[in-house]
């Protein structure tokens, strides 16, 4: 199986081409934003944690910066911050693409930068935007899958369906990723039965319940579900856990990918399934995915969510055959079809398996047809960490 | 016939696949579409919500996808509607108010 893509420098491969315009902190996003404006293929994208947001909030955004679907990257400073643009611009530039930074300040201000940022944008656009694409295996793609907004649907049609085609494409050499422990709380025991070792295994039951900790303080019960969830059919944690971990699929997993202040580890080569240190939070678990190397994200959702990642393609499933009536031109994939009897688990799994291999090649989302995208970063609080005494690592 | 899914032959509850009215008599499948029993509801029950396919003592297990999903907090019976407020997590309890509504 083999779908057209990107090459990029230190090897990795994109399915999208993106000018990435990075302001290191959201002081700097309106500038980046009116450098990115009109240029075809330019990105702006911020962080919101202040200009010294911590090593969670660096290892993330390098991550995305290294992204295959990323062909260039400007960083854009306010001069002042903690976290400078030229020492990301550094580290990204190890990739081997067109990396250049700039600071707002040294520059003499918003005019001067906005003059500057366009000239750089426009050689990349030149340099980045002639490449073609070629042919590659699909054993090279990085898949993230991801629930939200979920109803019952989800867990009886949608994250089945998903979960088939994860299985597919691993047996075709691919590789998944999932990255949400909260929605793995009374969902434990059938993941760590799939760990490749018993390692895995206990780092399953660690990550998962470091998470629980983070999120059982007084005040942050809501975080596990939502009122739409229970208003959907969904009873208890354990439900909803149990059918949101259907997504993943069968085959084993394969390792636990550290995410924290120290490391933002990768998917590594070779296919397969892992689970990432995330969060559940979907705009930034796509971020998370994305600087671990997934280049397409999965969403499936119940009720319905309409938004998108800047680069990574989200193909959005509904397992709800009414969300799929109602919100048609949102959805990439009606897996419905299950409920209504229509189709079967492993037949809406090959159709999602095709529509990866489209959209890989370059066919838009309904989220890129309808020019949505969002991106945000997550960053677990140091100071929550030290108080309820979570090791840094996983081990 | 109206119907509702089990996810595993050992569930003792059923997702309801369109919307049941009370006394309806429903066929309860897997998902192959195999028909495996027929139970009638004892109350309406919306679409992607449960209903008991077997008698649940109070303190013992509903299970859905041959899993525990949590344990019941009184007796339910065949057909009854299985949620919130006979269900009760082993894990976590919801919260009782999701937010603050205006009257």
């Amino acid at each position: 199986m083999k779908f057209q893509g990107y090459e990029r420098p230190d090897g990795s491969v994109g399915v999208r081409n993106i000018i990435l315009v990075m302001a290191v902190a959201d002081c700097s996003e309106p500038v980046a934003r009116l450098i990115a404006e009109d240029i075809p293929g330019a990105v702006p994208i911020t962080q919101h944690y202040g200009c010294i947001p911590g090593e969670m909030v660096a290892n993330t955004l390098i991550g995305v910066a290294q992204n295959g679907n990323v062909g260039a990257v400007l960083l854009v400073g306010m001069g002042c911050e903690g976290m400078p643009a030229h020492a990301l611009a550094k580290i990204i530039k190890k990739s081997g693409k067109p990396v250049e930074w700039i600071s707002i300040q040294e520059l003499g201000g918003t005019r001067k930068a906005i003059v500057k940022g366009k000239e750089i944008l426009r050689a990349m656009s030149e340099q980045v935007l002639t490449l073609k694409r070629t042919e590659i295996d699909a054993g090279r793609l990085v898949v993230g899958v991801k629930c939200g907004g979920s109803d019952t649907s989800s867990g009886l049609a949608g994250n089945p369906a998903v979960g088939a085609f994860v299985d597919m494409l691993i047996d075709a050499g691919g590789s998944a990723i999932m990255s949400e422990p909260i929605e793995a709380v009374g969902a434990e025991e059938p993941l760590a039965r799939r760990a490749v070792n018993e390692d895995v295994g206990k780092k399953i039951y660690k990550m998962i319940g470091n998470e629980e900790k983070r999120w059982s303080v007084p005040g942050a019960q809501m975080e596990f579900m939502c009122k739409g969830n229970v208003d959907g059919g969904l009873t208890t944690i354990e439900e909803k856990s149990l059918g949101a971990v259907h997504k993943s699929g069968s085959r084993s997993i394969m390792g636990v990918l550290e995410n924290s202040d120290q490391l933002l580890e990768k998917v590594p080569e070779g296919g397969g399934f892992y689970l990432q240190d995330g969060t559940h939070m979907e705009p930034m678990t796509m971020s998370f995915m994305a600087a671990a190397g997934a280049q397409i994200v999965i969403f499936v959702t119940g009720c319905g969510g309409t938004f998108g990642h800047a680069i990574v393609p989200m193909i959005k499933v509904t397992g709800n055959p009414g969300t799929y009536r109602r919100m048609s031109e949102d959805m990439d994939i009606n897996a419905g079809t299950i409920i209504t009897g229509e189709e079967s688990i492993d037949s809406v799994g090959r159709r999602i398996l095709d529509e990866v291999i489209q959209v890989a090649s370059g066919k838009p989302t309904s989220g890129e047809t309808l020019g949505y995208s969002n991106f945000s970063v997550y960053r677990r609080d140091p100071r929550l960490e030290a108080l309820l005494k979570i090791p840094k690592k996983l081990e | 016939m109206k119907r509702a899914i089990t996810m595993n032959p050992d569930d003792n509850v059923a997702t309801a696949l369109e919307n049941l009215d009370a006394k309806a008599p429903t066929s309860i499948i897997l998902p192959s579409q195999e028909v495996v029993k027929e139970v009638t509801s004892k109350q309406a029950i919306p679409f992607g919500h449960k209903l008991a396919i077997a008698d649940i003592k109070k303190g013992g297990s509903v299970i859905k996808y041959g899993e525990v999903i949590g344990n019941a907090s009184q007796d339910i019976r065949i057909g009854e509607y299985v949620h919130t407020h006979n269900v009760k997590s082993n894990r976590m309890q919801m919260p009782e108010v999701w937010y603050r509504e205006e009257e």
